[in-house]
């Protein structure tokens, strides 16, 4: 048996977290059976994670066997995470990914990702909220974080 | 939080890719990641470093893209 990168405790603190959950959340990994060093640590911490919840689900992907999904949600990179919503069968991709391992303090982004995912709302500030609707083009938005 | 993401929530036209720098240097290398964390609009159009405030994310985003203030 594999051991387990979160502890009793963390897992406690998280499904204390997790009783904001509203809305059921989708994670889709990719990964690759090869030279990727942060694969298999990601999908265990994923996989691990999502268990706390039963409003959470993980499918898990390979960016060369599944391509035309990876390109579908613009994946280009391993591991790949997308936290998308779920409404019964339906997938609902909101353009939330991550690139990498989101351990050390990159844990938090992951837990208020899905939270952010779940809530449907952006709680964004309504001039901001404004200024979105005026976009009428795609934009992607990468933002450059260390695990430290 | 992350603001980004929360954008892309908000706006389907808006995506928003978390990258750890460390396990993807060339990509960093080449948005010259100085400081994190650090937003790329557009792969270069624009950029903002630090964790910037929204309305200061609006404007770059804004010139990135020419849209004139309303």
């Amino acid at each position: 048996m594999t051991e387990k990168l979160l502890d009793e405790n963390i897992v406690n603190q998280v499904r204390e977290v997790f009783d904001q959950l509203g809305q059921p959340v989708e994670v889709l990994y990719f990964g690759r059976e090869t030279g990727c060093e942060y694969c298999d640590d990601t999908l265990q911490l994923a996989e691990e994670v999502v268990a706390i919840s039963d409003k959470l689900s993980l499918r898990k992907y390979d960016i060369d066997e599944d391509a035309a999904l990876a390109l579908e949600y613009n994946i280009d990179k391993v591991p790949g995470l997308v936290f998308a919503g779920r409404d019964g069968e339906q997938v609902l991709d909101y353009g939330v990914r991550m690139a990498g391992i989101p351990s050390g303090h990159e844990f938090s982004s992951l837990i208020h990702d899905l939270l952010l995912v779940s809530s449907r709302d952006s709680g964004l500030s309504q001039e901001t909220r404004q200024f979105l609707k005026e976009i009428q083009e795609p934009v992607l938005l990468q933002v450059f974080i260390t695990p430290t | 939080m992350l603001l980004a993401h929360q954008m892309a929530l908000e706006s389907p036209y808006v995506q928003a890719e978390m990258v750890e720098a460390m396990e993807f240097p060339e990509l960093a290398n080449r948005h010259r990641v100085s400081g994190v964390p650090q937003t790329t609009i557009n792969d270069g159009a624009g950029t903002a470093v630090g964790a910037v405030p929204e309305s200061y994310l609006v404007e770059e985003i804004r010139k990135a893209l020419k849209i004139k203030a309303s």
